[in-house]
Parts: C-alpha cells; structure tokens; sequence
C-alpha cells in the first residue's frame, strides 16, 4: 500500500505555545546544548516555532509559524548530497541515513527552510537521563545531519501493527509527536492518497499555502492561513 | 483483584512476550551498518495512565514504557481535561524522572542548617530521627507542628490534613504563588459561588479576554487551549472571534483577532465601560435587570471616561459590547494580571459581571460551575481537604512566618513544589523565620531553596512514581484522575504521605484511627475497588469517568451590583522615582521556577521574545529608546523592596512604561540547569500586599531601571530562514 504522508498546519489555531517542541525533543532523543551553544545557533530542535512581529498592521503583534522539514516531493538537500545518506523513500518522506552522512552539509546550505541541524560535538546525555532515551531510534553522533523524520518510528510501528492484523493503516492511527500532543489542534498529519483522510478533506480549504511555494521544492507540509475575523 | 506485583509482574511478562515474541512475528534481519531508519525492527512498548503533575492543573497523561523505563508523556485521549493534549511543561516531566540530580536516599544537614552540607543516611535512621522529633513534640506541644505545603489534592489531601488534626495541630498551611483568591472572591460576590468558574470555550461564539493567560500558563491550560483549537475550527458554520484587552501582549494576546493595548491595572474599568454601553444601548437581555446597575455606579464608566483611564478608544469599546451581546453565547475571561494587586477583586468583579449579564451563563458555551465536590461527597465537611479551593495562602504563610519568628513553632514539615524560599518576597524574611524553628524536615526530589534549609531531607517518587487520586480544578467533568506508578521508583524515595500513614500508625491512638491505611496504594485500592474490576479499569484508563456530566452548582439569579472601585492605596509609590509598572506573568516553560530544573524547559525558546535560558525584562521599544536602552542591554531592576538586574528584551506590543518579567529564572539552589540564570524577580515584590489584597502582588509594583553592564548574554533564538512577507502567511 503506497502513502504520501503529509501535515496541515492550521495558523488559525496554532497558540505558539512549543508543546509541539518538547515532544519533539522527548521522542527523537534530541539533545539540548546549553546556553553557549545556543547562543551560536546550534540548537538542535527538529521543529520551531518562529515568531514573526506583524508590524503592518496598527497595534504590534506577535504571529507564530511551526516550521519543521518540508518533507519536500523535490528535496533541493537530496541532490547535494555526495553520499546519498539524505534520500526519498517509498512513502515519499524525505529520510536520513545517519550512517552514511559524512558531515559535508551541503544540504543544510541547500535548503531554503533552514530546517536540519548539525551535530557539532558529541552529546552526552549525563546518568541516568539516558534512561529516557528511546529505543526507536539512534542518538546521532558528532558530525551527523539531522532532521524532522515525521516521527518515521510512529510510521513504523502503524505500518506493523496494521500488518499484524492485515488491514490497512487507519486515519489518525499515524501522529507524530508534535501532531498528537498539539494542545489547539492545529497540526494535522494523514495520508493524502486518500481521498477520504482528514487531511485531503482539510486541504481542500482555499487558506491553503505552503512555504517559499515558488521554489518548486513541492513541500509535504502545506499551511492553513490565520482567518481574519468581521468586525473589530 | 490485581496488586502490585501481579501488575509489575503482567507489566514483566508483556514486555518479555514483546520483546522475544516480537521476533518471530516480524522479518528477521541483521541490521545492517549503512541503515535506512524505517527498516528498523522496534520492539513494543506498554502504555500505562497516570496524572501529570507539573501543575495544578491535572491533566491526565499515558507513558510509553518500555523495559522498565518511562520514554514518553502523551496525554489521555480519554481523559476529560486534556483529551489527548499535553503542554511542554507536561512532557518535560520525563526529565524529572532521570535528573542526574534527584535525590537517591535521606540526607541529614552536617554543619548549620542551610550551609548545603550533607550526609547521607538510611531510611531507618531517618524514619527513627523523625519519630523522635515527633513523639517529643506531640507529649510536649502538639500545636507546635508546622505543615507547609503546596495545595494538596484528593486522598493525599485528607492524609495530610486528617495527620495534622489528629496530631493536635492547626498549623497545615498550603501556599502557592498563583492562587487565584481574587477570582474566587469575585465569583462569590457576583455568581454566588466561591469557586473557579468553567469557561465553555469550545462552545463561544465570542471571546473577551482582560489579560487573559488561558492559553499559556492559568488554570489549566491545555484544557483552554484544547477548547480554544475547537472554538476557532471544529464548527461549521462558526468561527468564534477573540478579542484581548491588556497591557501586554502575551501569547495568549497573539491569538487574539485584535489586541487592544491598555493601561496597566484597569481591566476592571475596561470591563465596566463595555457593560455601560451594553445597558446603555439596551443589548443585554432585559430579565437582567439592568437598569438598577447605572444607579449602582456604572453610569460613571461612560465610553469616553474610560477611554481616559485605559486607552481604550470610545469607539472600539462601544463596538466590543455590539459585538459581544450580538454574538452570545460569549465569554469574559480575566487571567493573572487582572486578579493583582489592590484591584484584583475588583477587575475579576467587573469581568465577571459581563458573563453574568451575558444570559448565557450556566448554558452551552457560558460560565458554570461543575460541582467537583461530588466525587469525594462521601467525606462531608472533610471534603474540603481532598478538593480545596485553589487559594495562594498568602494570609497563612504570612502568618507562619511571624510565629516561626516568634519561636511558635517546633517543628516544620515541607513539602510541595511552591518552594516558598524563593517565590515569597525577601522581605518576609522566610528563610530566616524557619531558622528559628528547631526541626525542619522537608519531602522533595530536588535541593530547591526551600528544601535546603532544612534538618532533614526525605526523597519522594515523582508523580509517575506513586499511587494517588486527584481531581482537577476545571474540565474535570465530574472524573476523578488516578495516579499509578509508571515504573518501579527509580530512587529510594517514599512518598510523603506514605511517610505520614507510617508514622501515624507509629504514634497510634486518634493519629492511627484518622489514618487506617498502610499506604497511600493501600488506600487507592479500598478507596476504588468495589465489586467487580473497578480498580483494574480506573487504572486502565487513568481515572474513574462518570458517564453523565457533573451536576452545576446553583449561580445567583436576579439583580447583580457592579463592584466598587478600590480606594486609591495611601502612600503609593512616587512615580517619579520608580516610573515603569512591574508586570510579572508566569513563565511559559519554568511557571513559578519549578520547571527551571529542566534543561528541556531551560531550552524551549520563550513564546514572544524567543529568549531561553536567562531571566529578561521587556520594555516597549519606544520606552526603551527613551531610557536610552538597547534590546539585549543589561540592566537593574529596581523597587522599593529589591533590586535585580536582567537582560532588555524588546516587546513592541507592551504598554509603555511598563517594565514586564517573567518568574521561575533566578535560582539559588536548584540544580545546574537552574542556578546563575539571572535573578529573581520575585524579590522585586512587597511583603504586605496593598490594600488588602490576598495575594501576590505581581502586577501592582512600581520600578525604576537603570543601565548596567552584566557578562553574560541573552540568547535568542532567531528564525533562520531571515523575514518572509507576513502577507504570505496571514
């Protein structure tokens, strides 16, 4: 059975409030990096919220944007790549070998969203916080690239629980971390080769957008425009 | 029935059945060392329910365990107050867990107390020393015992409180520093119930906040936000519309459809001109009896007074009432600043008379107030012990200390995640009152400043560690949480009331009959295990949920006063010297410091200034500019009662001349992630709240700053991919 993943992301309910963040890093065993490292840029979260200031408008205020990998159909960071450690699966998401990644970046540069993260040193999860660590996935070592992978274990895990008890995957039986701990709602992940899914329903909305759509990088992740209420 | 070990057992089994089992269901394969992520083979991990403990809240969580660890928090998709939801102060939980600094076993002080010198010692010849303390105290002077924790809920509760009664002493005193006193004193007088009101969002059409922080860090937030994702999108035809008046322009401001900036302190006076001009225009429903109010002292709030108090402009408070009354069912919610200070009973008073002449409180998408207390009903008057009002105890922790300083006390017990060493003012002088009392002994997982001061340290299980039940303050539904644990305690720790029903079984006679129970599990399980697999499947699914929803209370019908103005407080702070308004609001990861622990909090870039690690204090650019300060300067926060420096952050939706900070940064003890991370604004507050006000004082100070050099820097995180045209995404 052929899917195609894909998140709607609906700015009308996102609140900003980084739960999505904190899920994100307690399910992929992201690292934190102290204060310095952050200070240079490094931090390694797998998804932002970026806070823009809308100053356009009479009376400041504060707009949130989700940004995480784009998942995109045509990844410019897939074609840099001298060793094929970053490539596109059969699910059509965007997957990293951590293992084959030689630390060029080339595919950090190459991508307009800014969205991958470098290992820059070793990180050391100090005793017993490495008692939390998931089983699902590795802890990437000093000179890896990294990347939202859509929760790829969730994917797994769906794919063989469905396999198990030979159906297919349900609607809303797949949510990554950030989707299914999303206190507003405002994440939404499902399979748009089905018609019928939540998600193809939801993306019929003409608020629909998608991030830098002119690049041509046709992204996986499309946006849901904050609506503008009559009135005040 | 299932006990414990049986369950540990299943638990053992299951995870051997999936973990060997597992092979032969699925592809056998040697992982190869070039491996693409999704040929992995996983093993099956086990969900068990429980109730997050990281705030008041209540949230109802699952954990993903997998061989005897904890990997993951999800909310209860089943539970009533979340559904699913969880914050990132909830998944940090996990953190807590496996901090490389939670204590592994008792530790008695060696040195002067408070000096952070300490020697390890077993569980026996701490249990012993306790007893001791104890026996001498009750022959001698029972009501020399001090109890002083943060709000306790359900059986824990009434362990608590029932140990103190039967102990002889009245001294069981519960602080939090974001009690909501001035809320409750406002339903009271307005609804005629003194409890937290339910806010219906899901179901508003319409949506008034007065610095409302429902989505951020009030009450219960993940229930808010969860009802507020459907208020705006799950409808049809229906998207409910907010509108935000305040002084600062928080998270939960940005959500709004239109921010309306208003002077600091008059939330109250905003809500009283909007109510003027309903009745005025005739918009409310006539049965509320309206035109007694103008005589009562609203004829006072005309549009264009209050536009002179607050900022608001005439027009946009004439057209907040059209489109509030014309889009009913509606809601007036009043957050954090609005219930500070002087004013705080006032401006929660006015707010609350919006819902009240609304018509559509106690329906669908109204105010109502679900009775809680009927789950513990059975208790009678001790009922208030398992679900209490969720006051600061500002007036008894007052109180406590004045008495530790006059050697009233004995002995102290403490407790609880409040931490009253650090979120009370400096001036009450509250590690100094608790020098005086003899014997401290405090229950906590961490050195945190309070629990440094005492004579005795005693680990407890973190929430996912112990058995015990709750009630939430909102969205409960009548349900009742339950807390298992999750995994096998990872430390030698004993909860504190499994420390209480021990020693109260030790002392014997009315402490043993008020506390039959061997532990806290053992009251749990004749608690809720009736006839048939009751337990088994409230522990199953995280709680006991009624199908049918939890009877309203009764709110006052009839004609309703609008509140009086506070007097103007004598001997207010010289605006000349002290010329910005102190605006402290809770933080968004930290809360009121609890979280600072937390790397993954320490590290979750705050939701407006994006800053993380370090304390801030946002000013207006247009404010900053004229003192002659930059975004990221240093500076010195100064009131009449402290003084602190942090870091500028520039917040172009703040009023101006107002100085806004964010607690829970400023550790002294706390851990490495929390110590040296700027100071704490908590020390900028006055001991004596004006004007009788019973809690803290978080927005009614005055400050004066001035430019300091600091070495350190305010880290920020900045969006990488550089501006986009905001057109794009609106």
């Amino acid at each position: 059975m052929k899917h195609k993943w894909a998140m709607a992301i609906d700015l009308d309910r996102c609140t900003g409030c980084g739960a999505c963040v904190a899920a994100c890093v307690a399910e992929n065993n992201i690292p934190t990096v102290g204060e310095a490292e952050a200070g240079m840029g490094r931090l390694m979260q797998w998804i932002r919220v970026a806070r823009y200031w809308d100053e356009e408008h009479a009376g400041a205020n504060a707009v949130y944007l989700p940004v995480l990998c784009m998942q995109c159909e045509r990844a410019p960071c897939e074609t840099v790549c001298p060793v094929y450690a970053t490539y596109h699966n059969d699910d059509g998401l965007n997957a990293m070998a951590y293992n084959r990644c030689v630390g060029t970046r080339y595919c950090a540069n190459n991508c307009p969203y800014s969205v991958r993260v470098f290992n820059w040193r070793d990180h050391v999860w100090e005793k017993p916080l490495d008692e939390q660590l998931s089983p699902d996935l590795s802890v990437r070592s000093r000179g890896v690239m990294e990347k939202c992978t859509f929760c790829i274990q969730r994917i797994r895990r769906a794919k063989e629980a469905a396999a198990a008890e030979k159906r297919p995957i349900r609607d809303g039986e797949v949510a990554p971390a950030c989707v299914q701990t999303c206190p507003p709602g405002a994440l939404l992940f499902g399979d748009i080769e089905d018609p019928d899914s939540e998600i193809s329903r939801k993306l019929s909305d003409p608020r629909r957008f998608r991030l830098m759509e002119h690049l041509g990088t046709e992204p996986r992740v499309w946006y849901l425009k904050r609506r503008k209420g009559a009135g005040l | 029935m299932l006990d414990r070990r049986q369950f540990l057992k299943l638990g053992g089994a299951a995870a051997f059945a999936t973990l060997f089992g597992g092979c032969e269901k699925t592809r056998k394969q040697i992982i190869p060392f070039v491996l693409p992520p999704e040929n992995q083979v996983l093993g099956e991990a086990l969900w068990y329910a429980s109730a997050c403990g990281q705030c008041p809240a209540g949230c109802g969580v699952v954990v993903r365990v997998s061989e005897g660890r904890a990997k993951k928090i999800e909310g209860n998709p089943l539970h009533p107050v979340n559904r699913g939801r969880l914050c990132a102060r909830g998944q940090a939980a996990l953190q807590a867990l496996y901090h490389q600094e939670r204590l592994s076993g008792p530790m008695k002080a060696s040195g002067p107390r408070g000096s952070g010198n300490w020697q390890p010692v077993s569980w026996e010849e701490a249990l012993s020393l306790l007893m001791t303390r104890l026996k001498n105290v009750r022959a001698e002077a029972p009501a020399s015992l001090l109890m002083l924790t943060e709000p306790m809920r359900g059986h824990e509760g009434l362990v608590a409180g029932r140990f103190m009664k039967a102990f002889g002493s009245p001294h069981r005193v519960a602080w939090d520093p974001f009690g909501r006193d001035a809320l409750l004193a406002a339903c009271e007088a307005v609804h005629g119930v003194r409890d937290l009101p339910e806010y219906d969002i899901a179901n508003a059409r319409y949506l008034l906040s007065f610095s409302g922080d429902f989505l951020e860090t009030w009450v219960s937030p993940v229930h808010y936000a969860e009802a507020y994702g459907r208020m705006r999108g799950s409808r049809e035809t229906v998207r409910g519309k907010f509108l935000h008046f305040g002084p600062r322009l928080s998270m939960t401001a940005a959500s709004a459809d239109r921010y309306l900036q208003i002077a600091p302190g008059t939330e109250g006076v905003v809500a009283l001109g909007i109510s003027h001009v309903a009745i005025r225009d005739g918009l409310t429903p006539p049965a509320a009896a309206a035109g007694n109010l103008m005589a009562a002292g609203l004829s006072a709030y005309s549009p264009e007074a209050v536009e002179k108090r607050t900022g608001v402009r005439a027009s946009d408070l004439a057209r907040a009432a059209k489109e509030f009354f014309g889009n009913q069912p509606g809601l007036a919610i009043g957050g954090t600043a609005c219930g500070s200070g002087a004013a705080g009973v006032f401006n929660h008073a006015a707010v609350e008379l919006l819902n009240a002449l609304s018509g559509s409180a106690g329906l669908p998408g109204g105010v109502s107030f679900p009775d809680r207390s009927r789950a513990y009903a059975r208790y009678g008057a001790e009922r208030s012990l398992l679900a209490p009002p969720p006051e600061s105890g500002y007036a008894a922790v007052r109180d406590a200390a004045g008495k530790m300083r006059k050697g009233t006390f004995r002995m102290a017990i403490l407790a609880g995640s409040s931490n009253p060493a650090f979120t009370l003012p400096p001036a009450m002088k509250f590690a100094e009152a608790l020098s005086n009392v003899p014997f401290a002994v405090a229950f906590a997982s961490f050195l945190d400043e309070t629990s440094s001061l005492a004579d005795l340290v005693l680990p407890v299980p973190t929430p996912m560690e112990t058995w015990g039940d709750d009630i939430a303050p909102v969205g409960h539904g009548g349900a009742v949480t339950l807390r298992q644990p999750v995994v096998e305690p990872f430390r030698d720790a004993r909860s504190m009331a499994d420390v209480l029903l021990a020693a109260a079984a030790e002392l014997g006679g009315e402490s043993a009959r008020a506390l039959p129970w061997k532990s806290m599990r053992d009251c749990i399980e004749k608690n809720y295990d009736g006839p048939g697999e009751r337990l088994e499947k409230a522990l199953r699914d995280g709680g006991v949920f009624p199908s049918d929803a939890a009877p309203l209370r009764a709110m006052r019908k009839g004609a309703v006063l609008p509140p009086k103005a506070p007097r103007e407080a004598a001997g207010a702070v010289d605006p000349g010297k002290y010329p910005l308004a102190l605006h402290l609001y809770p933080s968004t990861a930290l809360y009121d410091g609890r979280g600072a622990n937390l790397p993954w909090l320490q590290e979750l870039p705050d939701p407006l200034t994006t800053a993380m690690w370090r304390n801030w204090v946002e000013l207006n650019p247009k404010t900053a500019e004229r003192m002659g300060l930059a975004d990221g300067d240093g500076v010195t926060i100064a009131s009449p009662h402290g003084k602190i420096t942090a870091h500028v952050a520039f917040n172009p939706g703040l009023a101006p001349d107002v100085a806004a900070m964010p607690t829970g940064q400023g550790h002294s003890r706390y851990g490495r992630a929390a110590v040296g991370r700027g100071e704490n604004p908590f020390s900028l507050l006055p001991e004596a709240p004006e004007g009788g006000a019973s809690g803290l004082a978080l927005q009614a100070g005055r400050v004066a700053l001035e430019k300091t050099a600091l070495p350190t820097r305010l880290v920020r995180f900045a969006h990488p991919e550089g501006q986009w045209k905001l057109s794009n995404l609106m």
